[in-house]
């Protein structure tokens, strides 16, 4: 027994030691932490139970049999999170370069299992190589498996994807199914082809870092959620996210201890509109004002800054925020700003968090750039989004709603539980310069001096739209609030609101205009 | 007494003045540019007019919108608070021949002490001890390394018109003098469009002592001790307190007497300030007189009990100062810092913007003068002062080690402040001891201020203080409630009753 005991101990010390001490001083010397030490930060002291620690490879080609490493390249298990159950895996770099074996797959699949039978969130730790290409198409088979089993827990259990290292070729499609990715700045990069690749096809020469690295895919491709400066910093942004997020579809979101007084007053919101209707202002001002204890987990802060969106609490139940941000492109809606928007809205409705939507927005942006890309469809993806939404719903509108974009953000008609209005607000169909220059073109062509008369018609058109009356007269808009007490009418609202259930008619799914 | 009193003025001081005038029972009127609609004086008055667009030259100094207020509001006196129109002969004049009180002096002393050589001729006559240097306009280069000469140098060269640090020349020999003297009067007719100039003895390490007066009609003139500014950051004081480490009773009593008589020699009533520099032998002479409220007033308040506004107000009145000389005395220590949207890293380049986070520091012996608000604005029309924070102690370490910790708990965002730059001021071993001159500031951080990192002490307490939020954050995300107990998953689940 002795020795089964010894051989026991002697194979888990392997399996801790990963791919060997040389090649775990190489992974910090990266600036990386190994895959056992992310996970001892990700969850809470002495939870980490290990799946499968002794599990090996099968391959015999090119050389393999005689290369074994317990464990075979990826930790996997269930540990805590402050207290709630989670499902990991951590690909280990330092093992065949962390790539996707056949067996390295069924460990990965195992966890997933696990986590659709328990109802709990799933956290990829990704920092591999890629297709374990000693093993051919048993480690391609490894890859779909995975994305079919992500497809299926897709809004079933939150699945967060945390890229700390390599991320390329097929290996990017799992990520890029699950509901959130984090990349770490200056060490992982996610690419469907690499840069030889890009080099022989399109010519182009780009590094790494140009292509898929943390920032491009956070500023430009919005590929990426959210980004971390390091692995230390990744691990604990990444718990605070989890905390938003209730474990399944069945479940509420986690309520959060507050002592954040419900009707906190914030008179300096009732200066927050500038004069001018088109003197910008910071809407991430409002957010931290309203939200408990000022705490506003933004997702996509780079990426299309038109419209942020990010989870807070009210009353220390989680809550979606989507704003347009009237600092960035006057807060206008576009191709980007759409798709963030709207994806971040369906992931709050499948997970029954509510959303909170603050509105000033001109329109949507105007150009063969936009229309040639398709705004048409993409724009049609936030307005299907909104409308689709069972969760509880609450708009405000701060200062302009005009247009489409008016109907698009959460307006009463796509069944927006409660639409609030500031004093400030002007819902109308356009601007006051755009509409008398339609309404009134003969009386402005015909007048004497046409300035001096479109400038009149602008005043007048201005004093009969550019307030919240209208809309609240037709009950458009339930209540014109002052601003200072947004919070406390928020917050009721969410209590009013908080067993809302609607029937919904019976489809296999939408055809969201994808 | 008067009934109703309008301020000439916008920001921390018209809130001020508003105050005292509540607290006697007074009406208040405000005025206001477009830019100040929201601003804290306006909604704190209880009348207020727009006097036209933000730019004071439109607004504030527009003599004839401002009469047309006091007509239309009924106000029976004025208080112009400082700047602006506090020291404008013609402001004074009209509100005369409309039979308004000037909560302020007799416009013939504003005039005798607004033009420096009338005023040092006039400080000399009565007695008051003066720069040595030359009586008169000097004519050219020539003359100047004369005068000069005669003074022995160094000596400044100075704009008779001038004010704010322009139009001043420091020669150290006769090598610089005929520069001094070409830079000093140019700058002087572009800055004043008046290119005449004086000379006077340069003082070196000099320190600004100034003497509070305080004057009734009846003819009883008081000085309410000194004030010490000598932090000034290009003639802009900074620091200022009450008393002066540096004075003694002797000198104290010398400068008070001389003021009193500088006052009463040009009929002075209300309140005004007359200045001194003072060198390392404790000699001091008369710079100007100040005929108006000053900024650093609160801190001669804390130490006197007096409320100046509110003896100003008595005086315009007409009532007779009820104190004596012998009941003035000096309770504690008072500090003011001045805070200002500015960056120190920057060469103190004015912040503009929102004050997203404004909360003043509060406390024993904390008293902030501000006319804004969290939320309120700092625009590029007007001064960027924010605040003038204000302690008292019963000594000077007590109110220097509040001064350091009511700046340290004043939170503003939104707007670049020079909060630590104040903080590193005051906590300057060479301030802490009372070691300091006008040039301080100059010599000790001659590029501004953009921290010092903290020494190991402070790194260990942000440190502590890290680690407490931390634990604080750790002890609430450990209390989420789990909601794993009676999870609908697992009801469901089992019932089959969602798949």
């Amino acid at each position: 027994m002795n020795s089964i005991a010894d051989e026991l101990q002697r194979r888990h010390q392997l399996a801790e030691l990963g791919g060997g001490q040389k090649r775990i001083d190489a992974q910090h010397n990266k600036g990386k932490l190994t895959a056992r030490e992310r996970l001892l930060l990700l969850l809470d002291e002495n939870s980490f139970t290990e799946f499968d620690a002794l599990k090996q490879h099968r391959c015999q080609d090119f050389g393999m049999a005689g290369q074994q490493f317990p464990g075979d390249g990826v930790v996997t298990g269930y540990g805590h999170i402050n207290g709630r159950l989670v499902f990991v895996f951590s690909q280990d770099f330092t093992v065949f370069g962390g790539s996707l074996s056949e067996t390295n797959a069924e460990k990965i699949c195992k966890v997933m299992d696990k986590a659709m039978e328990m109802g709990a969130p799933l956290i990829g730790l990704n920092d591999s190589g890629g297709a374990r290409i000693q093993e051919g198409v048993a480690s391609l088979g490894g890859y779909a498996d995975i994305f079919l089993r992500n497809v299926e827990a897709s809004g079933v259990i939150p699945q967060l994807s945390i890229v700390m290292g390599p991320c390329a070729g097929g290996a990017v499609y799992s990520p890029a199914i699950t509901d959130f990715i984090g990349m770490v700045k200056d060490t992982s990069y996610m690419f469907v082809t690499g840069p030889d690749v890009v080099k022989t096809v399109t010519h182009e020469e780009v590094t790494a870092e140009e292509l898929g690295g943390a920032s491009t895919h956070a500023t430009k491709s919005g590929v990426c959620d959210i980004t971390f400066e390091n692995d230390v910093e990744a691990m604990r942004q990444t718990r605070r996210l989890f905390d938003f997020l209730p474990l399944n579809n069945l479940d509420s979101a986690p309520t959060y201890p507050c002592d954040d007084p419900f009707d906190r007053r914030e008179p300096s919101l009732n200066t927050l509109i500038p004069e001018s209707d088109t003197q910008p202002y910071e809407i991430r001002e409002l957010i931290e004002k309203v939200v408990d204890h000022r705490d506003f987990y933004e997702i996509q802060p780079d990426y299309a800054r038109n419209i942020l969106i990010g989870f807070g609490r009210m009353e220390g139940k989680t809550v979606g925020i989507v704003a347009n941000n009237p600092a960035v492109l006057a807060g206008v809606l576009d191709i980007d700003s759409s798709r963030k928007a709207a994806r971040f809205i369906r992931f709050c409705d499948a997970f029954n968090i509510p959303v909170i939507t603050f509105v000033d927005v001109p329109g949507f942006m105007p150009g063969t750039q936009q229309e040639r890309g398709g705004i048409i469809k993409h724009g049609a993806k936030l307005l299907y989004a909104y409308a689709e939404a069972t969760v509880p719903k609450l708009t405000l509108i701060t200062r302009k709603a005009y247009g489409g974009a008016y109907d698009v953000m959460s307006s009463k008609h796509l069944k927006s539980d409660l639409n609030l209005a500031w004093p400030t607000a002007e819902i109308a169909v356009m601007g006051a310069k755009g509409a008398v220059e339609i309404l009134n073109r003969r009386e402005i062509a015909s007048a004497e001096d046409p300035a001096v008369e479109a400038l009149k018609l602008e005043t007048s058109y201005k004093e009969r739209f550019a307030n919240p009356f209208i809309a609240a007269e037709r009950g458009y808009v339930d209540e014109v609030i002052s601003p200072d007490s947004t919070r406390e009418i928020l917050c009721k609202s969410l209590r009013m609101l908080e067993n809302k259930s609607v029937k919904k008619p019976f489809k296999k799914h939408g055809n969201i205009p994808l | 007494m008067l009934k109703k009193i309008l301020i000439a003025n916008r920001g921390e001081i018209a809130c001020r003045v508003m105050e005292t005038c509540q607290k006697m029972g007074i009406a208040t009127v405000a005025i206001y540019s477009d830019a100040d609609k929201l601003a804290k004086h306006v909604s704190m008055a209880d009348e207020a007019y727009n006097v036209g667009p933000a730019p004071t030259a439109e607004s504030y100094l527009q003599i004839d919108k401002i009469m047309e207020v006091i007509n239309r509001s009924g106000a029976d006196g004025v208080h112009p608070g400082y700047g602006f129109l506090s020291e404008n002969a013609e402001f004074s004049r009209r509100l005369k021949e409309a039979g308004i009180a000037f909560i302020g002096p007799d416009e013939k002393a504003v005039a005798a002490m607004g033009d420096k050589i009338t005023s040092k001729r006039l400080a000399a006559e009565a007695g008051v001890s003066t720069i040595p240097g030359f009586d008169g306009v000097i004519q050219d280069a020539d003359q100047a390394a004369t005068v000069a000469a005669e003074i022995g140098y160094p000596v400044m060269v100075k704009a008779t018109a001038g004010g704010g640090g322009k139009g001043m020349r420091v020669a150290s020999g006769a090598d610089d003098i005929a520069e001094a003297f070409r830079a000093a009067s140019s700058e002087a007719l572009s800055g004043f469009g008046d290119d005449r100039v004086f000379i006077e003895k340069f003082i070196v390490q000099p320190r600004h002592i100034e003497i509070q007066v305080l004057a009734d009609k009846q003819g009883k003139t008081l000085y309410l001790n000194e004030r010490e500014c000598s932090l000034q950051r290009r003639h802009q004081k900074v620091i200022e307190e009450a008393p002066s480490a540096f004075v003694t009773p002797e000198v104290r009593q010398a400068m008070g007497e001389q003021s009193v008589k500088l006052a009463q020699a040009v009929g002075y009533h209300s309140a005004g300030t007359v200045e001194f520099i003072m060198d390392a032998d404790k000699k001091f002479y008369f710079l100007e007189m100040n005929t108006r409220l000053q900024v650093e007033h609160p801190v001669t308040e804390m130490t006197t009990g007096l409320d100046l506004v509110e003896q100003m107000i008595r005086v315009a009145s007409g009532e007779s100062l009820s104190m004596s000389q012998e009941q003035i005395g000096i309770n504690g220590w008072s500090m003011e810092a001045r805070v200002y949207a500015e960056d120190p890293a920057r060469g103190f380049l004015p912040s503009i913007g929102r004050l997203i986070d404004y909360k003043e520091p509060s406390g024993e012996g904390v008293r902030v003068d501000s006319g804004t608000f969290e939320g309120g604005e700092v625009s590029i029309y007007y001064d960027p002062m924010i605040a003038k924070l204000i302690v008292w102690g019963k000594d000077r370490e007590q109110a220097r080690q509040r001064l350091m910790e009511a700046l340290d708990s004043f939170d503003i965002r939104g707007v670049t402040t020079n909060l630590v730059f104040l903080n590193a001021l005051v906590s300057h071993p060479a301030f802490a001891s009372g070691d300091i001159s006008t040039g301080f500031i100059g010599e000790e951080f001659p590029d501004g201020y953009s921290g010092d990192g903290g020494n190991d002490q402070q790194k260990e307490l942000f440190a502590v203080i890290a680690g407490y939020l931390r634990a604080e954050t750790r002890l609430r995300a450990a209390d989420v409630h789990a909601s794993d107990a009676d999870s609908p998953w697992k009801i469901l689940k089992r019932t089959g009753s969602a798949s």
